[in-house]
């Protein structure tokens, strides 16, 4: 287990930038260079659109938890709501020719194109709860060398 | 986001910044848009050089704002998207939707 940070916050889109600035940042914290860090930020937000728009269906009174876990190898992310849960495996493909044009429908595949692993989960009685994880690349064996000589 | 219109001729130059994201930037294009259509602009160039990212919001109302422009009889082009942005539209497939430009000389002629 490494550094755990959880944050718990009301169904309210107006947090959504609160919980992209933290992931971002405890995501270059963990070593993550700046462009996957804004990878794991923008998987997270849909994540957390998610959860208060279908999870919570933006009841302010309805809790959003948000977990971080990170180690030398992978970051991890847990985003659980209260809600009644919803069918994630019913997300078309927004590539197909069909969907192309469509306004919506994109979250859940943003989600999964900008990290390594999601993983949906129904808790029954308590909501749903999605993990996103991103494994931490070594770096190459040159850049760990001059790290050293800093 | 920022967004500051500028006119060439029959054509609109919209220069964006900042991030077209969910309950700030998303409201603001489509905002900037509708006025744009409602006037009566046919031609409008969204040029993207400042933006460093956008959400499924963001890329929802930038398709929204194609048809929207389409329904009108109008032609919405993108110009300069960048990393990140360039990134989304090749993911999302919508760069084979839209007409993207890198110079604006030949984006503005392109009408």
């Amino acid at each position: 287990m490494g550094d755990i940070v959880k944050l718990q916050l009301h169904s309210r889109i107006a947090y959504v930038d609160l919980v992209h600035a933290m992931t971002e940042e405890l995501a270059r914290q963990a070593r993550f260079p700046k462009p996957a860090a804004l990878d794991i930020a923008l998987a997270v937000r849909e994540a957390f659109i998610n959860a208060v728009k279908h999870g919570n269906s933006m009841d302010d009174a309805k809790l959003v938890e948000v977990e971080f876990e990170r180690n030398a190898s992978r970051f991890r992310v847990w985003v659980r709501d209260q809600g009644p849960g919803f069918d994630w495996e019913k997300t078309a493909d927004p590539r197909d020719e069909q969907n192309l044009v469509r306004t919506s429908g994109r979250g859940i595949f943003f989600m999964k194109s900008f990290v390594d692993s999601v993983i949906f989960q129904n808790l029954p009685g308590r909501g749903t709860q999605v993990m996103l994880e991103k494994k931490l690349e070594a770096p190459a064996r040159g850049q760990a060398q001059s790290g050293r000589h800093r | 986001m920022k967004a500051s219109v500028r006119h060439h001729g029959k054509v609109t130059v919209v220069d964006l910044s900042g991030k077209i994201t969910i309950g700030d930037g998303d409201i603001k294009l489509r905002e900037t848009v509708n006025a744009l259509l409602d006037e009566g602009r046919r031609a409008v160039i969204l040029n993207l050089i400042g933006v460093s990212y956008m959400d499924s919001a963001g890329i929802g109302e930038l398709v929204a704002c194609y048809k929207r422009a389409a329904e009108k009889g109008a032609k919405l082009k993108l110009l300069n998207p960048g990393g990140k942005v360039q990134d989304l539209l090749v993911l999302t497939r919508l760069q084979e939707i839209f007409e993207i430009y890198r110079d604006e000389r030949e984006a503005l002629t392109s009408f």
